[in-house]
């Protein structure tokens, strides 16, 4: 099943999250690569529910609660192993912020921590690819507009489980660097503005009146689902491990953003935002925090894309698709 | 609906001269996608921020300049000036005085204190004219990037000081000439002069209000109209003197600085002594 150029072939490639929109769209790209052999889709929808792809032949789809360990350790050293399963992309994580408590931390820090400390005694798996997401980094007045990879991480002690459990996850992929047999690839990804993926900002403006801070407009930098995928298909080859930040197509100010996703902005005092916000969230349902957002609402915050660029190969194409001009 | 960089545009090409807006439409930034830079800058705002600056800088303050020649063209420079007057009115017209007088125009990225991004309104008009907050990552970015940065390394205490510390130096720090040696940027010393003079400071109210460190006492309500001279020295090519392991090389950051300090102090007191009044 070699292609005809000299990309190496990866016998297989286990890809976790497969019920939200990235690790879906990521198998289909895997299952679009001739030089991917299988690709071992996991998630927690039963079979008959999930993935709605026909390659049979090179796609193996596994209901998996990772949160049990055991079934992450029969996953991989089952089905995984039997595969020659040489890249795992853990894409998995708790999209709603407002979910909290043990079991989410289960399935945000726990799960990657015990995924990580599987595949490094794995006899197959060669490098662990951790989704992470730009709002690990701390947004404010004093900090450089443009976020490299050394950017100080939110660590701020009332962020949310939302946050703190991603800086904890992908803290861990991070200092397991090195110390692992594994090549590890952590990718810094920014918010896509697209349904199910978990975006604060795609929840904002779901409102037809999007309400700002008064007097500040920051910028912002938002991807497209494509783009995101993208550089994960890149870190599957990745010739070096690293952490990488992948910035979106789209950098644009808030006020911009608002317009351009067809919905009317207004500014009103930022002390207002928060308890007009929860109201939302108590009223409407909605999942988007004004006190998570409060600081990039004020301060612009734009992910540096240099090192996925020069090492990875990465660059943005795709804009977000936005229904305004 | 009506967007505020349309606005912008609708103020710009109605208040600019034909020759000036065709002139601009030249200004070297880089646009991340959607007409704005990362850092905020948009031409539209720049061509704004000259429409409110001009009858600051041709009527109020009838700013006098020289040394143009100094600015470089293109590439990474760090203009260092001297700040003062309670209100940083100076940088705007450094600001103005640049754009109108580099070809093509160069927008002077004014590298401001933590506290002015957090000013509403005011730190996101400044931001879309270019400025950016004081931090390193912001200044390295832009220097990489090959822009021309404005930074005062007196700081708030240069802005800050009292009346009768007029034209002196307050503690000029060394930060600038650090990253123009580390990414290869001459220093171009700039003295202004008239600032002092604008709106004497005889004490200050140590609260804080909308971020700003303190509130100033000044004899006046607003700046005077007293008469700018601004005078931009010859490069100081520190990029070439030393290598770029000397950014870490406090003694010779300090040597370089202690050049530029001196080039400043230089061209203030070459502007006081050129000057023959305070309002001419």
């Amino acid at each position: 099943m070699r292609g005809p150029d000299t990309t190496p072939f990866i016998k297989g490639v286990l890809v976790t999250g497969t019920d939200a929109p990235v690790g879906e769209l990521l198998v289909r790209a895997l299952l679009n690569d001739p030089n991917i052999g299988h690709v071992l889709a996991v998630g927690v929808r039963r079979p008959e529910e999930a993935l709605p792809i026909s390659h049979a032949t090179r796609l193996t789809y596994l209901q998996v609660n990772l949160t049990r360990e055991r079934q992450v350790h029969d996953l991989l050293f089952g089905p995984a192993r039997d595969l020659g399963v040489e890249v795992v992309v853990h894409t998995a994580m708790a999209r709603s912020a407002m979910a909290e408590g043990g079991g989410v931390h289960a399935l945000n820090v726990d799960a990657t921590r015990a995924l990580l400390q599987l595949c490094e005694r794995h006899p197959t798996i060669k490098r662990f690819v951790l989704k992470s997401y730009a709002e690990v980094y701390a947004v404010q007045h004093d900090l450089p507009v443009l976020i490299a990879e050394d950017h100080p991480l939110n660590l701020h002690p009332n962020a949310p489980q939302y946050v703190r459990d991603r800086v904890e996850a992908d803290l861990h992929a991070c200092v397991r660097m090195g110390l692992s047999p594994l090549q590890i690839v952590v990718l810094r990804c920014a918010e896509s503005l697209a349904p199910g993926t978990g975006s604060q900002l795609f929840d904002y403006l779901e409102s037809p009146v999007c309400l700002r801070p008064a007097g500040y407009d920051p910028m912002i930098n938002v991807a497209s689902l494509r783009d995101i995928v993208r550089a994960l298909e890149c870190a599957v080859r990745a010739p070096q491990q690293g952490v990488f930040n992948v910035p979106g197509f789209d950098t644009l100010p808030l006020a911009l953003a608002i317009r351009k996703w067809g919905r009317l902005g207004l500014a009103l005092p930022s002390s207002w935002l928060t308890p007009l916000y929860r109201w939302r969230r108590r009223l409407r349902g909605h999942d988007f925090r004004y006190g998570m957002n409060r600081r990039r609402f004020h301060y612009s915050g734009v992910l540096d894309g240099r090192r996925a660029r020069d090492v990875l190969g990465y660059l943005p194409e795709r804009p977000v698709d936005w229904p305004a001009p | 609906m009506p967007s505020i960089p349309s606005v912008a545009q609708l103020l710009a090409a109605a208040l600019l001269p034909e020759a000036e807006k065709k002139r601009l439409e030249r200004l070297l930034y880089s646009d991340a996608g959607h007409g704005y830079d990362p850092f905020g800058l948009h031409p539209d705002y720049v061509a704004f921020g000259e429409v409110l600056t001009a009858p600051l800088y041709d009527r109020y303050f009838r700013v006098k300049s020289k040394g143009h020649e100094h600015i470089p063209k293109k590439g990474a420079a760090v203009l260092a000036a001297n700040h003062s007057g309670a209100v940083p009115v100076d940088g705007m017209m450094i600001w103005t005085d640049v754009l109108r007088n580099t070809e093509p125009p160069r927008v002077a990225r004014a590298v401001a204190d933590h506290f002015v991004p957090m000013i509403p309104m005011i730190g996101t008009l400044f931001a879309r004219g270019g400025m950016v907050g004081g931090s390193r990552g912001n200044a390295r970015t832009l220097l990489e990037n090959g822009e021309l940065l404005m930074i005062f390394p007196e700081g708030v205490p240069g802005i800050a000081k009292h009346f009768k510390d007029r034209y002196r130096l307050q503690d000029w720090r060394v930060g600038h000439v650090e990253l123009a040696i580390r990414h290869g940027a001459p220093v171009v010393p700039v003295g202004v002069v008239g600032a002092e003079e604008q709106m004497p400071q005889i004490g200050r109210i140590p609260i804080q209000v909308a971020g700003l460190p303190f509130i100033p006492i000044t004899l006046t309500p607003l700046p005077l109209p007293v008469r700018y001279h601004i005078l931009y020295g010859p490069p100081i090519p520190v990029h070439e003197e030393y290598r770029p392991d000397h950014a870490d090389d406090p003694s010779a950051v300090r040597e370089a600085a202690a050049r530029v300090k001196a080039a400043v102090q230089a061209l203030v007191d070459q502007g006081l002594s050129e000057r023959t009044g305070i309002f001419s």
